[in-house]
């Protein structure tokens, strides 16, 4: 296998694109229950947590970033082979592949779970995830630009939904953000490590980064996505907590799904209908990358046609949507996705970076020597 | 064996036709077949036969009287020979010829054959005459403001209107020949340091590259060449205004015009473009600004809002707020159907009446108006077939559909809404907008002329804004839209656009 892609200068997409695929891949199905969960652990202070987790969520990135840059145009699967052989590498590619499958597994799932809750509980769940799930092969199929092109859209459309927040502020009661820093620093520490689900996504610009025509400006543009993303979420989170009294937000599953019930139009009540269905296109852009970059590795491993790949995780998928049938297994597999997203997403590309790192400097080293003697 | 067979077919082909009157005459006769409106005329002069054929049906009687028969009888050469016949004839286009191939598609293309006997060869004099309309005011796409000359079948007469409205030396027509079977001449147009080569190449490899017998028009010929097929959405620009094409010649777009057919088409055309009027150009900014915005915020309404109504009355009636339920309720309440077969058989109606307008003549399609205005806004509702609130927003969407500048993404708008309002009724507002993704993905999967159809949303080019969504003022577009990649990229000096003087200065 080739280290280095070299895509066609027609399939390049701009740098500035990087800032909304980051955006629109880590905004997704977690943030609507994020300040419940962050909450749990870190009480009135869990919008601490969630800011410290998007700071490391930018640490992280850098790596990558630093990572990536010591190739010409690799993409992880590359990088993987290249520093840890073929055999372990490859290992570790179809890991990491199925890591992405069941990412976009989860994403589908929750969504699916959020319509029956809130608006069809009769909805057979494999209806909605046949028309879902080719929704996305749909979009994947037109190659990684379409991809691009539904997260950037994605982030556009959405972006007034941020607004809607000023209305519950109007019923906030500022004071339940005090006494600041009362939590100590185990629980806001374990608060940053629920925040892991919602930020992940980041982790894609591994497989974008061949994509990008200036590979210079990628370290600016995906600090900037992070930081935006980090920052609507701080806001959500800061918002629920001053708008749910302490224990209504512990008891409340979909706190920002709530808190839109009480916008209220001249002639539209009930804003949380509006939004649930919205928020497919705010998902859709979640599952079409994780689809695409899961595929890539059929391309990149083991030489299929990516069409195939996308076909075989696409039935996989819809054929996984049969055994999910309760609450408490889609909640299991949220949180064993949390766990794993979090040593895959956030600590194995900072070992890899700095494995990588150690390596070209020997390989820098060692050269320099050979052409001193 | 078969490289063999083909050089003597070739050789065949070259030889010329018997160089004798007669022989001519019958082999003529057999190659047109029956036509009874081939034409013969044998003069003699010094003991020469002389002698002219033509389709009488395509030729222009006095010039043929005037410009060949007098000509000739009145002249008293000595020697009668072709050369000399060629100096004594008062026509600007004669060519030479002498392959019966040739000279029958000249016939067919309204020439007349001169011929002496025994000469090696011939003349091909045009005397011909196409039937034409005189130029009149566009139909389909009609204006308020602008120049309102519109084209007609005539190609010569088309290309006469665009060349004397776009009075630049680089304006570039190239000859093509369009369909196989039937050969129907056309023109490729553009600016040659403005369209980018590749979009000109592009057009000329696919008319080129079409082995189509016959082709009418050239909306069929868009038909044929445009990137996807299956799609609803029109992927190249069709029309009957000069000022259009020579707008987006200037833009860097690339027309083709075509002999018989009222309308041109150009591209690359991206979805936006198709809500795009000359009256835009012609307006003040700010107001080409308002109707812009105004006509893509009524495609979208027009595509939302019936599948709204029936999303909402039937799964979602918590959103309406209670005094407004009160009055749909009773307004519904002699409705004996389910909201989606109510919003289909209204939309159905609606979609009779346009069609039935359409085709019915002038004066009785005033009559159609108002026998379906009666029959749907008072005797539906009455005869509880409907509620007054689904026919408000019929009549809405109805009405949005039809801003758009071209005919063609109207009606595609218009159909567009049958499986949204199905869906609706499925799935509610899930429905409904997982048919806006797909369409959102739809368009981003299409390509018009090899670019990108959502240009310039995505690819975001910040630049175009000003061209296609909005309109900027003048002074600030002071380039050609990037995405037609044009090669002399400038309007005007930019820093002539924005300079400010002083106060008192």
């Amino acid at each position: 296998m080739k280290i280095d892609l070299h895509p066609k200068e027609g399939l390049l997409v701009n740098a500035f694109l990087v800032l909304f695929f980051i955006n629109a891949a880590q905004t997704g199905v977690g943030v609507i229950g994020l300040p419940r969960i962050v909450f749990l652990a870190a009480k009135h202070d869990s919008w601490i947590s969630v800011f410290l987790g998007g700071l490391f969520t930018s640490f992280v990135l850098t790596m990558m970033v630093l990572m990536l840059k010591k190739y010409d145009s690799a993409d992880l699967y590359g990088i993987q082979v290249d520093v840890f052989g073929k055999w372990i590498g490859n290992a570790l590619n179809i890991f990491y592949m199925s890591y992405l499958s069941i990412s976009f597994f989860v994403i589908l799932m929750n969504y699916i779970e959020i319509v029956q809750v809130w608006i069809f509980p009769d909805l057979p769940t494999w209806q909605i995830s046949l028309a879902l799930i080719l929704l996305t092969i749909y979009a994947v199929n037109g190659g990684i630009r379409i991809v691009v092109g539904v997260a950037f859209l994605s982030v556009v459309g959405t972006t007034w939904m941020t607004f809607i927040l000023i209305v519950p502020m109007e019923y906030a009661d500022p004071k339940n953000l005090l006494p600041l820093m009362n939590t100590d620093i185990k629980h806001i520490l374990n608060g940053v490590y629920k925040t892991s689900l919602s930020l992940m996504g980041f982790e894609l610009l591994m497989f974008l980064y061949p994509y990008v025509k200036d590979k210079k400006k990628v370290f600016l543009y995906s600090q900037i996505g992070n930081l935006i993303t980090t920052f609507i979420f701080t806001a959500i989170t800061m918002v629920c907590i001053t708008f749910f009294a302490e224990n209504g937000l512990a008891r409340t599953i979909w706190p920002v799904l709530s808190m839109f019930k009480i916008v209220r139009l001249p002639n539209l009540e009930r804003f949380e209908f509006i939004a649930v269905s919205f928020w497919m296109l705010i998902i859709l852009p979640n599952m079409c990358c994780y689809l695409w970059a899961a595929s890539k590795g059929f391309s990149r491993i083991i030489k299929w046609k990516q069409k195939k790949g996308i076909w075989i995780i696409g039935i996989l998928a819809w054929g996984g949507s049969f055994f999910i049938k309760a609450r408490y297994q889609m909640n299991e597999l949220t949180d064993f996705v949390a766990h794993l997203g979090f040593l895959t997403a956030f600590c194995y590309p900072v070992l890899l970076s700095v494995l990588v790192l150690v390596k070209k400097w020997f390989q820098g080293r060692k050269q320099s020597s050979v052409e001193d003697s | 064996m078969f490289k063999r067979k083909l050089d003597t077919k070739q050789s065949e082909e070259k030889k010329p036709h018997r160089l004798n009157v007669d022989d001519l005459k019958s082999d003529l006769q057999s190659e047109i077949g029956d036509c009874m409106d081939l034409n013969f005329r044998t003069l003699k002069k010094n003991g020469k036969k002389i002698l002219v054929c033509f389709l009488s049906s395509l030729i222009d009687k006095t010039s043929f009287d005037e410009y060949i028969l007098l000509p000739i009888q009145q002249n008293t050469l000595d020697e009668w020979t072709t050369e000399s016949l060629a100096q004594i004839l008062p026509i600007a286009e004669i060519s030479a010829a002498n392959q019966l191939k040739e000279i029958v598609s000249s016939l067919i293309e309204g020439k007349a054959y001169i011929y002496i006997d025994g000469e090696p060869y011939g003349i091909l004099a045009n005397v011909g005459t196409t039937v034409e309309r005189s130029l009149e005011k566009a139909e389909t796409e009609s204006l308020v403001y602008g120049p309102k000359i519109s084209f007609t079948e005539s190609l010569i007469g088309n290309l006469n209107i665009i060349r004397s409205n776009l009075k630049d030396p680089k304006l570039c027509m190239e000859d093509i020949v369009i369909g196989k079977r039937v050969k129907t001449p056309g023109k490729l147009v553009y600016v040659k340091d403005i369209a980018d080569e590749d979009n000109i190449s592009t057009f000329r490899q696919r008319i080129n590259d079409l082995e189509y017998d016959y082709i009418p028009d050239t909306t069929v010929l868009g038909q044929l060449i445009e990137d996807n097929s299956w799609t609803i959405f029109p992927q190249i620009m069709s029309t009957e205004l000069p000022d259009r094409i020579t707008l987006s010649l200037m833009r860097g777009r690339v027309a083709v015009l075509m002999d018989r057919s009222p309308s041109a088409i150009y591209g690359p055309t991206p979805f936006l473009s198709f809500f795009e009027s000359t009256e835009d150009v012609y307006m003040r900014w700010n107001m080409g600004l308002f109707l812009r915005m105004l006509r893509i915020i009524s495609i979208f309404l027009s595509v939302l809002l019936t599948p709204a109504y029936v999303a909402v009355l039937t799964y979602h009636y918590e959103v309406i707020p209670s005094a407004l339920l009160i009055s749909l309720g009773q307004s519904r309440a002699n409705v004996p159907f389910p909201p989606v077969i109510e919003a289909l058989l209204l939309e159905f109606t609606i979609e009779l009446l346009r069609e039935a307008g359409a085709r019915l003549p002038t004066k009785v399609g005033q009559t159609m108006g108002i026998v379906g205005g009666i029959v749907i806004g008072q005797a539906a509702v009455q005869a509880g077939f409907t509620s007054n609130i689904l026919i408000i927003i019929i009549a809405l969407s109805a009405l949005g559909s039809f801003t758009s500048p071209s005919y063609l993404m109207g009606t595609a708008v218009r159909m567009l809404r049958f499986p949204i309002i199905i869906l609706a009724g499925i799935w509610g507002g899930i429905g409904i907008m997982f048919s806006f993704c797909f369409i959102m993905i739809h368009l981003l999967r299409l390509t018009s002329i090899g670019r990108p159809y959502f240009m310039p949303i995505y690819p975001f080019r910040w630049k175009d804004l000003g061209y296609s969504i909005i309109k900027f003022p003048n002074q600030y577009l002071s380039h050609r839209p990037v995405t037609n990649r044009p090669i002399d990229k400038k309007i005007f000096p930019k820093q002539k656009g924005v300079e400010k003087k002083d106060v008192d200065e």
